[in-house]
């Protein structure tokens, strides 16, 4: 094989790069990219925190909600946190994007804030099940499993074994 | 008269942009000893693994290597999955194979890129450069990454290939293996500034191939044909007939050549994969419960056979993680092929062995 003939071939191809950042460059839909989490179908149940590899996504709580924070210049966009979050609020975009001038670098941060409930019975506040996870857990959320959803954990053990025999 | 001396050579770009310190004796322009110093990018990894999960460990281990970054974790999930008896589906088995093979054949072709940069053939570098980028566009569009292709998971595989994507694989095979083996495979073997570079240089026998326990195409260019694929097939290699690429000369040549062949060969398994891709769950269950006990696992990664060795505690933090990779028993091998040959083959010789000192130090 004659590399003159590869060298023409590939001149007569023209260029091989893409034009970045003077023409677009293509992204392909699978692309791992920056994490974006959906506010309303997180409920809260930390699995992402669990099998975060990089340690980017973090829980936090008050006395009126949980908060998830993740610090996007610490994830490595394995997408571990996609996989395993039941309700799938968590997607990775294909936005690569990501540079940022030196100042914004501890800006790169998302919040989402899960408030928490009173229970209806005692009062005490807790993390009620969101809508998405009654979702996954019953096939039909009926008027049972609603007004038991709003009360916290110890009330709710205490009514759901109201009138069973000891 | 001739004067010995100990020129030293690296830490940095020798061949590969990663660090290694060769401390080589030369007699004039000829090198008579030589000595490796290691432990310039050691990160502590097994050390990590005993300090996090098993999931944040399938990516932990990921980014040992970005070249074999397939093979770490498919193996490390392999020892869980023995651990806990999990009986991965047939579908993931298969998906892990395509996986493997386009990682390997991205792998070799990068190999046989550098060998041309280092004679000064940049032209050829390029060329092959721009053929294995078909293969890390599949990576991109399949898994969404160009080098962390992140395909496993414990007790399966985490992607799935569709009609669409099986049809963007098979095009971009088409559009590869033309290109494989009408252009680059004949350049290698007919250039006469390929030739002359490459051939009797670096050589080793496949007597001491066995005796330095090398493993992959560096073993394979000796004639030495051992391949973990078909001697102890995982995953379904062994419904899969392929034959193990070897070359008798054991000189860079024959190394190089035998990565191509390979690449070439993994193009078949590849289509062969595709067309067998049975239906079925691609993986066993989201969350395995990994019970107290210890296993091995070993895979053919890019640069030859890589062993896992894993002790649980029955929580899902690891208690040992140890690797062991093909690149450690290769470097001593540098030993042995570098004696008589001359100084301006150094970067040549040390890129042949297909180095990793990423895998190497962890």
């Amino acid at each position: 094989m004659n590399f003159l003939q590869v060298l023409i071939d590939n001149l007569r191809k023209g260029p091989a790069t893409e034009p970045f950042p003077f023409g677009d460059a293509s992204t392909p839909a699978a692309y791992r990219g920056r994490v974006a989490i959906d506010q309303d179908a997180c409920v809260g149940c930390r699995m992402c925190e669990h099998v975060c590899a990089g340690g980017a996504i973090r829980f936090a709580e008050d006395n009126e909600a949980l908060h998830l924070v993740i610090w996007h210049n610490t994830c490595v966009s394995c997408g571990l946190c996609a996989v395993y979050c039941p309700t799938k609020a968590i997607t990775l975009t294909n936005n690569w994007h990501v540079s940022h001038r030196q100042e914004d670098k501890y800006k790169q941060v998302d919040h989402v804030t899960i408030p928490y409930s009173a229970c209806t019975s005692c009062g005490v506040v807790f993390l009620k099940a969101q809508d998405p996870l009654m979702q996954l857990a019953y096939k039909t959320v009926g008027a049972n499993e609603t007004r038991l959803r709003d009360l916290c954990p110890d009330c709710r053990r205490v009514e759901s074994s109201r009138g069973a025999r000891p | 008269m001739t004067r010995t001396f100990d020129i030293p050579i690296g830490p940095l770009h020798v061949a590969l942009e990663e660090p290694m310190y060769f401390k080589v004796g030369v007699e004039g322009e000829t090198i008579t000893a030589l000595d490796l110093y290691a432990g310039h990018v050691h990160r502590g990894i097994e050390y990590l693994t005993a300090k996090r999960n098993i999931y944040q460990n399938m990516v932990l281990l990921e980014h040992v290597c970005s070249l074999c970054s397939n093979s770490h974790p498919e193996t490390f999930a392999m020892t869980l999955e023995a651990i806990a008896g999990i009986e991965v589906p047939p579908r993931a088995h298969y998906l892990r194979m395509i996986a493997d093979e386009i990682k390997r054949t991205a792998s070799h072709m990068f190999n046989v890129a550098i060998l041309a940069h280092i004679i000064g053939f940049d032209s050829l570098f390029m060329h092959v450069m721009q053929a294995r980028e078909i293969m890390q566009d599949v990576k991109e569009t399949i898994f969404g990454n160009r080098m962390d292709i992140a395909a496993n998971i414990i007790g399966g595989v985490r992607y799935d290939l569709d009609a669409t994507s099986i049809a963007f694989l098979l095009n971009q095979l088409d559009q590869l293996e033309p290109v494989l083996r009408d252009e680059i495979i004949p350049i290698y073997a007919t250039n006469r500034s390929v030739l002359s570079r490459t051939k009797g240089i670096g050589h080793i026998s496949r007597a001491d191939c066995v005796d330095y326990g090398l493993m992959g195409p560096t073993a394979r260019g000796s004639g030495l044909a051992y391949d973990v694929r078909q001697v102890a097939p995982y995953s379904a290699y062994g419904e899969i007939e392929f034959e193990a690429q070897s070359l008798p000369d054991g000189d860079v040549w024959s190394r190089a050549m035998v990565r191509l062949k390979e690449a070439l060969s993994s193009i078949a398994i590849l289509r062969e994969c595709v067309r067998r891709l049975p239906p079925g769950p691609i993986s066993a269950g989201p969350l395995p419960r990994i019970p107290a006990g210890e296993a091995i696992a070993k895979t053919e990664a890019p640069r030859g056979e890589l062993v896992y060795y894993v002790t649980t505690d029955g929580t899902d933090v690891p208690a040992r993680v140890r690797c062991r990779v093909p690149s450690y028993m290769n470097w001593e091998a540098l030993k042995v092929m570098m004696k008589g040959g001359h100084v301006s083959d150094i970067p040549l010789i040390v890129n042949s062995i297909d180095p990793c000192v990423s895998c190497t130090e962890r």
